[in-house]
């Protein structure tokens, strides 16, 4: 493991409004873009509903887990910058910035195509890859 | 429409446990399976926190001023886990919002961009800390695409 290894790639490929209503439910969201596609019709996006942001993170998450394992992930630290809709296809990825002790500091990003629409930085516990 | 700045408003505080089936749920609509060993999902910090915290989403529009489908986008999170979450695990919270601008976007719309803090500590102390920053648009609602909560 070095600086510049790429992790291996998180894709979801469409992603799915039915879990986002599940997801409402669990996080007590009352936000309706995220289920009522009436409320994004309101706002000109033609009745597609908006994934939220925790879900989008997941997928980051996930990427992460399979990288180094399902208690690693020390830190989030991450911007959202573009939407995403339901049945977008996106791909989370990741590349090593540092190595210091049992952390590493990567790079992560969501992204829909080529256009990146969640990025920052992930620490994570890689003690038992060494 | 101007909101009274709510920095500094402090949440009322409180316990939370994660429950096996939430757990369970809010894995699955990450596309994940079943996490082994009663670990949760680390997406929990989203709405443990504010739950735990003794307030809600619901309460942070409200105190906040969102207007309605569009208005709230989200900016970025922050989020430390000095150990693994745990289903099963009572989790006790306290926080307050700690940050609030208002700003204007690149095209020129005016928002008003609020941050809040949680710690979460278990029997050992300090298990997690979270800063989320969203932001409340001050415009129309069709005029907006944004990133949501």
């Amino acid at each position: 493991m070095k600086v510049g290894d790429q992790l291996p790639e998180f894709a979801v490929p469409s992603v799915d409004p039915a879990r986002m209503k599940t997801m409402a439910a669990v996080l007590r969201d009352p936000y309706r873009v995220h289920w009522d596609r009436e409320a994004t019709r309101e706002m000109g996006l033609e009745g597609r509903v908006i994934n939220q942001g925790p879900l989008n993170l997941s997928y980051i998450v996930n990427m992460l887990h399979s990288f180094s394992g399902p208690t690693s992930v020390r830190r989030l630290t991450v911007s959202f910058g573009r939407p995403v809709f339901d049945t977008d296809s996106v791909v989370a990825g990741g590349e090593i910035s540092a190595i210091e002790g049992d952390r590493a500091t990567c790079a992560v990003w969501l992204k829909r195509g080529d256009e990146i629409v969640v990025s920052g930085t992930a620490v994570i516990d890689i003690s038992h890859l060494h | 429409m101007t909101v009274v700045s709510p920095l500094g408003y402090r949440f009322p505080g409180g316990t939370y446990t994660i429950a096996h089936w939430e757990n369970w749920l809010l894995t699955d609509c990450t596309t994940a399976g079943p996490l082994p060993d009663d670990l949760a999902h680390p997406v929990a910090l989203f709405h443990v926190p504010i739950l735990g915290a003794g307030t809600s989403i619901t309460t942070l529009f409200e105190v906040c001023g969102a207007e309605g489908p569009g208005s709230v986008g989200l900016d970025g999170y922050d989020w430390e886990y000095m150990r693994p979450l745990r289903v099963g695990v009572e989790y006790r919270m306290e926080g307050s919002i700690v940050r609030w601008e208002q700003l204007v976007d690149e095209r020129g719309h005016p928002y008003d961009s609020m941050s809040f803090s949680i710690e979460m500590f278990d029997a050992e102390g300090l298990a997690a800390r979270i800063t989320n920053t969203w932001r409340f648009r001050r415009r129309k609602p069709e005029d907006s695409t944004g990133a949501t909560s």
